[in-house]
């Protein structure tokens, strides 16, 4: 379904991607994981059209979506879900949702009630708070509510940037499920985040981004048991040891 | 101090106020899509005034074809405005925009002025010019129009921003840009429409103010500033802010005139900014903003 | 050339130009002109001062130029003061006015200072006009006196001229003295970026203060000049918030930060208005449509299309070739008479390994948000400590509030047992803590030597008449600054690039600086914020080796880090924060095996997902 084929973008002056090739196959949840500053956010805002890729290209459905604009692949069927939620704080939550509707184009009313519907039932919290503005709900409903609004987009791939960023625990195990939920009634989901155990447990496969660069390409059972992948998080890489060991004696003699 | 001189006096406030109200808003819209300052929102008021007064005296079209005429001539002024001067510089910093909108202003200033010529003008008035008397109070009828006028407005804006898709689409972007465009919103639209609805309230204001004083090429540069005030004392970005800090300066002055000096009455909306800069930025409804380390 | 015979011709040829042009220009009415553009152009200069220099936006340049207006006319025309002693009096009312006016507005920037500014002016102009009973209100004041010189009274516009000439080279010479100068630098540092200004050791209210007050300074002395010889009446019309515009698009349309620029934009708007004449009612148009396409495409005004000009690169070069910076660059590169200072004093032994830094219980709630909740840490003398933990875990949080950037809501920070929690930035680095930033906060426009030379801004003494004068200790401790500047540029790796301009280098480089900038302040302890952030490999492994460069003289160090590599590469000691407390410390060795830290990073297993 989408195709991310050895981009590299900047952010201001500094390169953050220095070729990133991932694939997302239609009905997966694919997880993109990496510590901060790996490069998951610039990933995410180069294939949204936000970042522009100064070379690689970018395919969705069998198109062509390196150069386009945000607005346009957006109504192609690609929804993003912020990292911070970034709900419209002064609109309501039933603007909100309605607003998500925006790229959807020829298509009727009744379509979008019966998807609003659907969503409500997912979030039954939405429903009841419906009139209430985004600045009043808590941090987890404010997710669901990002996440609802991805989803009235009827996207056939949404994005999700670590949606499990300052949720408690409880919330974040809400949130896996219904994660899930919306995989298995069809939606393709590439999820962003930095907690990696969790996105593994509920992904197909995974990408562990490091500087800029995919390091490790696997399954998601295959990442979970691995002691690379534990490495590459704390820096306990052997030949680092070495290193460390090396200066130490370096320092006390020096 | 009897209660029908200050109920007159508030009516004139309120009348007043409302008038700032509507120009502060034309100022919060477009700052809260845009980031920009306009300087030349002042201007947006003075220049329909002229083409209004132009409509009734020389073209002496009836009076509700002048306002739809000149509210939608404001519209397309808008939309070139945003476009000579909000466009080329929309990547600068802040001095290069403030400096080119207060250019703007002066152009427009100069050019009603040689256009219409030097002689202030009366706008020729929709209502009687013999006060009202109701209950005991002498009002001026005119500023009983600006005050309804406002208020039908306000409700249409009410109206436009909450209950309309496209007003939630210029509040989302408003709020947050990036984010409308990730939902498809078309967002270089939303900024043309802000512009144009925001010199279209110029233009109310032009036509509401026009039959109380004189139109002169003066008349926006004092109203524009004290707008400004408005929005800062209300709470900068802030819609309600911008119509709740426009009255209360409005108020202010007048009954400020009347009870300390009036000749430092435009002084009034001055001091008020000062004091709310020193004690209260954020204004009554305004939210602090502090830099991320 | 050399350096002498420059200093012999240029004032040469002032001096000769100054005596010749009333001769050659011999019309009153165009020399009268002339004395205006000169009052304005000392107001446009001032302007400079506080926009151009420090970038404070004011609006009310011309109320100081009133205030200096009339402070000297009452003096002279009601107390019969002499002219000389009203021109001390503008300067120095308006300057008092400078104050009043930069002291309620410390906490404003952008639109919210120029609207200050701009009611300041506005609430004086009506002053003016309504205190009837001081300044005879909207009538003005006439019969304005001219000064005198011995017996002869300079009432002609040619006499006039000299007294302006003069007045012009000396407050241009002192402006341009004070762009290069300790104070001259602090405004730029404010202007370029306040923040990192305030934790680089400026005291920036102070600063901003002076801007200002001396700013109006120069404005009321144009006040007075225009008061006492062009028209010898003054009343309150002139002094309004148009005025004010027009000496803001002088000094902008000269160049944004150039004296002599401000001077070019004074004489042009003063004169264009003659020389346009035929377009009468139409010239105000045509200015303010200047006004436009000069701000879409020259914004850097006339100073900056002659930079762009390769004749101006040229003429450049010659002149700072022989500049005293030039020369001890030169000197200390090639090797010759090298100024060789040691680049940071190497810390006695002593004293290693005891308590540099203590924090206890430090918190910070913003709202209802707990970002600190109670963090103990110590941290040691000649250690590299790292502070690491997850995405906002309160790690940049904890150490905004080391540098003073946060005002903690619970507990305590003492540096070598003295108190600092809660006080200013520039206090605390006076102290001894220096730091850089996650996203670098550099002085973007000014050349890299000049970032250094700030960074000393603690430990340098010239204050603002010695840093317009320019007198032999000062330029005596500037060569001193100078060559530590250049030595800690060597040090970090920068040798060579002094004059470029610091936004010009590469990301990595930009990064050197900002430490060269940290260090050069002779810090005992270096707060460094993801210093690795943006690196490459090669990159990082020169970060490694400055940071034990740096260790190895004495420095301690703590980072804030999210490069597990370098963390663990480099670390004596780990602190792990997560949620705002404190879940691990200790060596490398134990981190890596502390199964909390694990499931800090790797996240946890939460319920059955």
């Amino acid at each position: 379904m989408l195709k991310v084929d050895g981009i590299e973008s900047w952010y201001g002056a500094i390169q953050a991607l220095k070729g990133v090739t991932l694939d997302v196959k239609e009905g997966e949840i694919v997880a993109l994981l990496g510590a901060n500053g790996a490069g998951k956010s610039t990933t995410i805002k180069t294939i949204t059209g936000l970042v522009k890729a100064k070379k690689g290209r970018i395919e969705f459905l069998g198109q062509d979506i390196t150069d386009m604009e945000t607005e346009d692949i957006a109504e192609l069927g690609i929804a993003y879900v912020p990292e911070g939620r970034r709900i419209f704080a002064g609109l309501s939550v039933m603007d909100n949702l309605m607003l998500g509707a925006t790229p959807r184009k020829r298509v009727s009313q009744a379509d979008i009630q019966k998807d609003l519907d659907r969503v409500l039932t997912i979030f039954p919290v939405l429903a009841e708070f419906r009139a209430r503005l985004g600045w009043q709900l808590s941090g987890g409903q404010q997710q669901m509510l990002a996440i609802g609004r991805g989803l009235m987009s009827a996207a056939k791939l949404l994005i999700m940037d670590e949606p499990s960023l300052g949720l408690a625990p409880i919330l974040i195990q809400e949130v896996f499920k219904v994660i899930k939920e919306i995989n298995k009634a069809g939606t393709t989901i590439l999820l962003v985040e930095q907690n990696a155990r969790m996105a593994l447990l509920i992904a197909n496969r995974g990408y562990v981004l490091e500087t800029g660069r995919v390091m490790l390409s696997d399954t998601a059972a295959n990442l979970l048991a691995s002691e690379e992948m534990k490495e590459h998080y704390l820096g306990t890489h052997a030949n680092v040891k070495e290193a460390r060991q090396r200066r130490r004696d370096e320092r006390a003699g020096g | 101090m009897d209660w029908t001189t200050n109920l007159q006096m508030l009516t004139a406030g309120l009348a007043m106020g409302s008038i700032y109200a509507l120009v502060a808003l034309g100022f919060v819209l477009i700052f809260n899509a845009v980031n920009v300052v306009n300087f030349a929102q002042g201007e947006f008021v003075m220049v329909p005034a002229f083409v209004a007064v132009w409509l009734m005296s020389y073209l002496e079209l009836p009076y509700y074809l002048t306002c739809a005429a000149t509210v939608i001539f404001m519209g397309i002024f808008g939309i070139i405005f945003q476009r000579i001067a909000y466009y080329p510089l929309r990547h600068r910093t802040f001095l290069p925009v403030v400096i080119s909108t207060i250019g703007v202003g002066i152009f427009l200033k100069n050019g009603a002025q040689n256009i219409f010529g030097a002689e202030p003008l009366s706008m020729p008035r929709p209502t009687a010019s013999e006060a009202l008397n109701l209950f005991g109070v002498y009002v001026d009828p005119q500023y009983i129009v600006i005050i309804l006028c406002t208020l039908a407005l306000l409700a249409f804006q009410y109206f436009l921003f909450e209950k309309t898709k496209l007003g939630k689409m210029l509040q989302a972007t408003a709020q947050d840009k990036e984010m409308a465009r990730l939902l498809g919103i078309r967002v270089t639209i939303m900024i043309a429409i802000t512009f144009a609805y925001s010199s279209m309230l110029g233009a109310a204001a032009g036509i509401l103010v026009g039959p109380i004083f004189f139109v002169t090429k003066e008349m926006g540069g004092m109203l524009g500033l004290k707008a400004f005030c408005s929005t800062i004392v209300g709470g900068f970005g802030s819609v309600p802010g911008a119509i709740v800090g426009g009255v209360f300066l409005g108020v202010v002055e007048v009954f400020g005139a009347y009870y300390v000096s009036s000749a430092y009455r435009d002084a009034f909306a001055f001091i008020i900014l000062i004091l709310v800069l020193l004690v209260r930025p954020q204004g009554f409804f305004g939210e602090k903003i502090a830099e991320k380390a | 050339m050399n350096i002498n015979a420059k200093k012999i011709l240029i004032p040469a040829c002032l001096v000769v130009a100054v005596v010749l042009f009333p001769r050659v220009v011999a019309s009153s009415y165009w020399l009268n002109l002339i004395n205006l553009a000169i009052s304005f152009s000392i107001a446009a200069i001032g302007l400079n001062i506080v926009l151009g220099y420090a970038g404070q936006l004011s609006l009310a340049q011309a109320a100081f130029w009133g205030i200096g207006a009339y402070t000297s006319a009452l003096l002279t025309t009601q107390l019969g003061v002499p002219v000389w002693g009203g021109m001390f009096a503008a300067f120095f009312m308006s300057a008092l006015f400078g104050v009043l006016l930069g002291i309620p507005t410390l906490k404003l920037s952008g639109h919210y200072l120029a609207m200050a500014t701009i009611g300041f002016g506005i609430i004086l102009q009506l002053v003016l006009v309504n205190a009837i009973w001081l300044t005879n209100g909207s009538d003005g004041i006439t019969k304005i006196p001219s000064p005198w010189i011995g017996s002869l009274e300079l009432d002609d516009p040619g006499d006039f001229f000299y007294v302006a000439a003069v007045a012009l080279i000396l407050f241009t010479w002192g402006a341009i003295n004070l762009k290069n100068s300790r104070v001259g630098r602090a405004f730029m540092a404010i202007r370029e970026n306040e923040m990192a200004a305030e934790t680089t050791g400026v005291d920036t209210t102070f600063y901003k203060i002076m801007a200002f007050a001396l700013s109006a300074g120069y404005a009321g002395f144009g006040g007075w000049m225009f008061a006492h010889s062009c028209s010898h009446y003054i009343s309150p019309d002139t002094f309004s918030f148009d005025q004010s515009v027009m000496i803001l698009v002088m000094a902008v349309l000269g160049g944004n930060g150039s004296a002599i620029g401000s001077i070019v934009g004074s004489v042009l708007l003063t004169l264009l208005p003659e020389v346009l004449r035929f377009l009468k009612n139409y010239y105000m148009m045509v200015y303010a449509a200047g006004i436009v396409l000069i701000m879409i495409y020259m914004p850097s005004g006339i100073a900056g299309l002659v930079r762009h000009m390769r004749v101006s690169t040229r003429l450049r070069t010659w002149w700072n070739s022989d500049s005293t910076a030039a020369r001890q660059v030169a000197a200390s590169s090639s090797g010759g008479e090298v100024v060789s200072v040691e680049a940071i004093a190497v810390t006695e032994g002593s004293g290693a390994g005891e308590v540099l830094l203590t924090v206890k219980g430090l918190a910070k709630q913003f709202g209802g948000l707990k970002a600190v909740d109670g963090v103990d840490m110590v941290v040691r003398r000649g250690e590299i400590q790292a502070l690491i933990g997850p995405n906002g875990s309160g790690k940049t949080t904890t150490l905004n509030m080391l540098s003073g950037l946060y005002i903690p809501t619970g507990g305590e920070i003492s540096l070598e047992g003295a108190a600092i929690a809660g006080r200013k930035p520039h206090v605390i680095t006076s102290l001894g803590i220096a730091r850089t930033f996650q996203n670098i906060r550099l002085f973007g426009e000014l050349t890299v030597l000049d970032n250094v030379l700030i960074g000393q801004q603690c430990h340098s003494k010239s204050g603002l008449i010695s840093s317009i004068f320019h007198p032999p200790w000062q330029r005596a401790e500037e060569s001193a600054m100078r060559a530590k500047a250049i030595g800690m540029l060597a040090f970090v790796g920068l040798k060579g690039k002094e004059f470029a301009q610091s936004n010009s280098l590469p990301y990595g480089q930009q990064r050197l600086l900002e430490m060269a900038r940290a260090l050069v302040s002779d810090p005992k302890l270096l707060l460094l914020d993801e210093p690795a952030a943006g690196l490459n490999a090669a990159e990082t492994e020169t970060l490694v080796d400055l940071l034990f460069q740096i260790s190895k003289r004495g420095i301690t160090i703590l980072l804030v880090e999210h490069d597990m590599n370098l963390v663990m590469n480099v670390s004596d000691h780990i602190t792990v924060l997560n949620f705002g407390r404190k879940i691990a410390e200790g060596t490398a060795e134990e981190i890596e095996k502390n199964q909390e830290v694990i499931d800090a990073y790797l996240g946890t297993e939460v319920g059955n997902a």
